[in-house]
């Protein structure tokens, strides 16, 4: 199931709120179980079964992690929390990665692993990471485990964060799940967050990704210079909104429900450099990364050679984490290496120039990473970069764009001057009062319009579903 | 934000998601959306089948199972949620206006143009089936003995191009009337386009439907006769007198654009329906062929949103009209709806115009050409329908 959809804020969401608020508090986290099992098992009954093996294994090892770091048997616990995360790991590799494997192989003549056509369960790179997160912070003592199989089922399932994030870490929500209030406070701001993210999905997302469909769906001869820049730029604009849309969506549902998750995004598109870039865009995804394989290996705190090779190698995880596909793993390379050209040569230069061209060179980049992110043909990323780089098959411009650039002004405007801070900081600057009418107003045009794109919803992709 | 605005901010999302979720509940179901004219999904049925276990083996990779373990039975019930959505004509209506407000020239594959009409965007046309469907031309021309007569009609996107947004994407339907030019063999081609562009200031289309008028079809019938050789019968425009039926026709392009803010088209007829005859021949349930006379203008259809239908009754797998005159030549049309408004004008110069409509009839033309006498056959599709047309392998 997924939030953007009549039926889920209509038909479940109202239904999952009343019957979660006449519900007695110890019974809490049970009721929400189950309605994330539903919520889970909504596309594909069967997923279910993965999710409950991926809690017991879990839950199993939890406990012996900390049993064995009771007894002061740390080789024990080591050896416990490898476990776990060698069954996550093949979980998320036999149904992310095996067909990719075994594709490309045949692909080379190699035929002994078939093609077994999986589906992609939804989510499941995103709740293996959360529950890897678990036995590490239980070794790591930064978090106690958890006894209660309901208590630990709820954090594994969460269905705000479920199928696409914030990937939050057990340590960050271990005393919300055990025992949390649900002061009216909380409920109005997620009332108000959860709308933001509905209308940056459903109003700003859904709209330029229409766009970006007819640039990335156009031959090569016919693209012009200004069309592929404005189709990345669609693209990118179509995927922050998308997936922060959806994180806000998150935080938002989770607020109703008494959770504090942290947000994923901070202004990803006013970076100055790559290295600022990944620090706000999808952090609860880099963090884990930091966290739990960057500064295990050493982090920046070694050699130079060594510190080439830990970055390379979270970036290339962290590539192939997004799709099992040659561009994802290219592009995750390519950030690896920004990154430590950026730590090792031009960081310290770069952070001279005026910010405007820090700003420039930033945006460039991660443009350019988006186009070999969007587009899964290597055939057609060659011609789709180099018509950006001003070798295009269709000239400089053409008719086809200035109706674009006409048709979507207000929606460019809208989301470039979204994607800053500066709607937040105007926000700030009304009177209180002006703020408290309005609110109300932009809260119910916010659904109201948001549920007439629904009802009509001809185009209502879901981008990070297959990750 | 103190507690009791909080209150009042919570009881606003609460209170809006619980309004829409009782008049969901409440609203009765709709089995017909007229303004759309479609069927709206219904509630899925639930019986035995749709709780079949899967094998263990395709669990997880394949759509075996009933439709609850495919998650089929949940996708139809969000897809039902919507499509019964209250007031779902206006939500359309009120995202069609949020578009063009916020400078959008177009929603839902169609144009909003300056005049008023609304033209569907014409998309690349998928080549390989493109060519499977000119091979299924040739290879029935090449089958029969009579001769066969092959026309595309070109249609709003193309005749009116000029009224489309500037630099709006739309593909040029001429490449597709030279295509047919080279790839379509053994059949006389006929050339509809240079008298619809010549026409083109005319109201030969409806601003709010797909179709051609009645006028747009009399220079189509214009066409057909010349390159059917037989130019010099043609009726001057002049010996018929207009009759307007309706001046409230909405479209099927004003149902799928969403559009509620332009004016309805009006529709004419020029022919009048003395001593036409139309038997319409189905297929019963136990297989027999059931031939009923339906009303050569079917006037009901105007209390109705599908107001076009007045033309011939509508759909039906095979039509013959029967002119009364007898020494005339018998035609077979392989047809789409474009030719219910062009058959009135045909009737004068036919003894029988048999219709066949290849997504209903599958039995072989050519036989039906052998068995009833034909003496020529006309295929006769408009561009957008010939491009996507998935029956014409069954033009045998």
């Amino acid at each position: 199931m997924v939030f953007s959809t009549p039926f889920f804020l209509f038909t479940y969401f109202p239904l999952v709120l009343a019957i979660h608020a006449i519900t007695p508090l110890k019974w809490r986290n049970a009721v929400l179980l189950v309605v994330n099992l539903i919520f889970y098992g909504w596309k594909k009954p069967a997923y279910i079964l993965i999710m409950f093996a991926s809690i017991g294994i879990d839950y199993v090892h939890g406990l012996l992690v900390e049993k064995a770091k009771g007894a002061g048997n740390d080789k024990r616990a080591k050896r416990y929390v490898i476990q776990s995360m060698a069954f996550n790991l093949a979980l998320l590799g036999f149904f992310k990665y095996w067909d990719f494997i075994a594709g490309s192989l045949h692909g080379l003549g190699l035929t002994f692993m078939p093609v077994l056509g999986l589906e992609l369960p939804i989510g499941i790179s995103f709740y293996t990471f959360q529950t890897m997160s678990y036995t590490v912070d239980v070794y790591r003592g930064d978090a106690k485990a958890q006894r209660n199989i309901v208590n630990f089922g709820t954090f594994v399932t969460l269905f705000p964060q479920l199928i696409a994030g914030p990937i939050l870490k057990y340590k960050d929500l271990a005393d919300q799940i055990d025992e949390r209030d649900y002061p009216i406070e909380r409920f109005a701001a997620g009332v108000q967050i959860f709308t933001v993210g509905l209308a940056k999905k459903v109003l700003l997302a859904n709209n330029l990704g229409s766009l970006w469909d007819y640039y990335k769906a156009l031959p090569a001869g016919e693209l012009t210079t200004a069309g592929a820049w404005l189709g990345i730029v669609a693209f990118a604009f179509h995927l922050y909104f998308d997936f922060s849309g959806y994180s806000d969506m998150a935080v938002g549902l989770g607020q109703m429900l008494g959770f504090e998750f942290l947000g994923n995004f901070n202004y990803p598109y006013m970076a100055k450099s790559i290295t600022d870039f990944w620090r706000r865009w999808h952090i609860s995804l880099s963090s884990w990364f930091r966290d739990y394989l960057y500064i295990p290996l050493g982090g920046s705190r070694c050699s130079k050679g060594r510190l080439v090779f830990n970055l390379m190698a979270v970036w290339t995880a962290t590539g192939i984490w997004h799709g099992a596909n040659w561009n994802f793993l290219l592009w995750g390379i390519y950030y690896g290496v920004l990154l430590v050209l950026e730590k090792l040569v031009w960081g310290k230069a770069l952070q001279k120039l005026p910010a405007a061209l820090q700003h420039v060179y930033a945006l460039a980049l991660v443009l350019i990473g988006w186009a070999l992110f969007a587009i899964e043909d290597f055939s057609a990323l060659g011609p789709y970069l180099g018509s950006m780089l001003g070798f295009a098959g269709g000239g400089l411009v053409n008719g086809t764009v200035f109706y674009h650039l006409r048709s979507y002004t207000l929606i460019l405007l809208l989301a470039a001057v979204g994607s800053s801070p500066l709607v937040k900081s105007l926000w700030h600057k009304l009177p209180g009062k002006a703020q408290k009418l309005l609110c109300p107003l932009l809260i119910l045009a916010g659904l109201l319009l948001s549920t007439a794109y629904l009802v009509d919803g001809t185009y209502n992709p879901f981008l990070y579903f297959q990750f | 934000m103190n507690k009791n605005y909080a209150r009042f901010l919570s009881a606003l999302f609460c209170g809006l998601l619980a309004v829409l979720f009782t008049a969901n509940a409440l609203t009765p179901d709709k089995e017909f959306s007229q303004v759309e004219n479609r069927a709206l999904a219904q509630r899925p049925h639930i019986t035995g089948d749709t709780f079949q276990l899967p094998p263990l083996s395709g669990l997880f990779t394949s759509n075996q199972g009933g439709d609850f373990f495919t998650g089929k039975l949940m996708s139809d019930y969000e897809t039902y949620v919507i499509d019964q959505f209250v007031l779902r004509d206006t939500w359309v209506a009120a995202k069609a206006y949020a578009e063009m407000l916020i400078g959008k020239k177009e929603n839902n594959n169609v144009y909003f143009c300056e005049d008023g009409s609304l033209i569907t965007r014409f998309d690349a046309p998928d080549e390989k089936r493109l060519e499977r469907n000119f091979n299924s031309v040739s290879k029935f021309a090449a089958s029969v003995d009579v001769p066969v007569y092959f026309g595309l009609i070109p249609t709003q996107a193309s005749v009116w191009a000029d009224k489309l947004p500037a630099g709006a994407p739309n593909y040029d339907q001429n490449l597709v009337l030279e295509a047919a030019g080279k790839a379509v063999t053994g059949t006389t081609q006929l050339d509809l386009a240079t008298n619809l562009n010549g026409h083109k200031d005319e109201a030969i289309f409806y601003r709010t439907d797909h179709h051609w008028t009645s006028l747009g079809a009399y220079y189509g019938y214009v066409s057909v006769m010349e390159g059917l050789g037989r130019g010099d019968e043609v009726i001057p425009l002049e010996d018929y007198a207009k009759t307007t039926v309706s001046t409230e026709f909405y479209g099927t392009v004003f149902s799928s654009s969403g559009v509620r803010w332009v004016k309805p088209d009006e529709m004419d007829t020029y022919v009048p329906a003395d001593g036409l005859k139309l038997i319409t021949v189905s297929t019963n349930a136990s297989g027999l062929e059931e031939r009923t006379e339906r009303p050569f203008y079917d006037e009901s259809y105007l209390e109705v949103k599908d107001k076009y239908s007045m033309f011939l009754g509508g759909q039906q797998p095979l039509g013959v009209v029967y002119t009364g005159n007898t020494d005339k030549p018998k035609l077979l049309l392989v047809r789409d709806s474009y030719s219910d408004s062009l058959v009135p004008f045909l009737t004068p110069h036919f003894s029988e115009i048999h219709l066949m409509d290849l997504r209903y009839y599958k039995t072989s033309a050519s036989e039906y050409i052998a068995k009833n006498g034909i003496d020529a056959a006309l295929v006769l599709y408009s561009v957008p329908n010939f491009t996507s047309d998935t029956n014409l392998v069954f033009l045998r």
